[in-house]
């Protein structure tokens, strides 16, 4: 994220407030329209599928304000799926560096959130690793449905559930 | 596909209102499991750490740790122990922190060491 001109440079005290109001203005600000550029750091290409979906008339993206854009420079969102192999890790960077600020990053699947691989001589295991991740999406793959609810909690038009949840039956799921 | 079709065929319009209103075909979504803590001793939560594939579990005194972000939903701990693991049914899963994917599941007659233990 990076900060605007007029905000204040040094509030000590209420600094987590006022990133977090920052953040929520922001978001809002792309809450219209929001351009994403999908970026596949070793997946197994299921994540690719479901958000290729993402644009079937069933889900129809679009009607939301989200479009898919190739170019890193138009886009206002990374979505990185895979388990950031070392080997892409540069090109991970440049994609992250050519895009404007304000941006965001979403880590999508399981890879993407450090499930499934250690940190090893081939990869990182998690995006988090290597690039500044502000929304994390699970799923082995995420659903259409849960890549929208990540899309919408990302530019604020949508509360956050996951904090608010157990995974105990019968409790308050 | 073929309801989609019909539905089509019907209103004229196939797409989902979600998120307006909820989508009737999230309910046959694979998702993370929900356990039972009455039924979850420490036994079967010894066995849940050594089967899941993508270490979701651990163990941490009178706990179980689920990890949601890692798990792949494959459905290995429920057929491990279908009295103590239900499917959760729900994937509006994504976290602004990391760590809020980080549950705590108390295990039977543990709960009450978790504190002293943990």
């Amino acid at each position: 994220m990076s900060s605007e001109p007029g905000a204040p440079a040094a509030m000590p005290a209420g600094l987590d407030a006022t990133a977090d109001e920052l953040r929520r203005r922001i978001a809002r600000q792309f809450g219209r329209s929001l351009h994403i550029r999908t970026l596949d750091t070793g997946s197994c290409a299921a994540c690719e599928q479901e958000i290729r979906m993402l644009a079937a008339p069933h889900y129809d993206l679009h009607r939301l304000g989200f479009f898919l854009t190739p170019a890193p420079r138009h886009a206002d969102l990374l979505l990185v799926t895979g388990p950031m192999l070392r080997a892409f890790a540069s090109a991970a960077r440049k994609t992250y560096d050519a895009m404007p600020s304000p941006k965001f990053v979403v880590a999508t699947g399981a890879c993407a959130l450090g499930g499934v691989y250690q940190p090893d001589e081939f990869s990182y295991g998690s995006v988090a690793a290597h690039l500044p991740v502000d929304v994390w999406i699970p799923g082995c793959p995420p659903s259409p449905l849960a890549l929208l609810q990540g899309l919408m909690v990302a530019v604020d038009r949508m509360a956050e559930k996951a904090s608010q949840l157990t995974f105990i039956a019968g409790g308050t799921l | 596909m073929p309801q989609w079709f019909v539905k089509g065929l019907r209103r004229g319009v196939v797409t989902t209102r979600y998120p307006a209103r909820p989508d009737p075909l999230a309910a046959i979504l694979p998702g993370p499991p929900a356990f039972r803590p009455d039924a979850l001793t420490s036994r079967i939560a010894e066995d849940l750490v050594r089967i899941c594939p993508s270490r979701a579990f651990a163990r941490a005194g009178g706990t179980l740790i689920f990890d949601a972000g890692a798990c792949t939903a494959c459905g290995r701990c429920r057929d491990q122990a279908p009295a103590a693991v239900t499917v959760s049914g729900e994937f509006e899963l994504a976290a602004t922190d990391r760590s809020a994917l980080i549950k705590r599941i108390p295990l039977r007659g543990e709960a009450s060491t978790d504190e002293v233990t943990a």
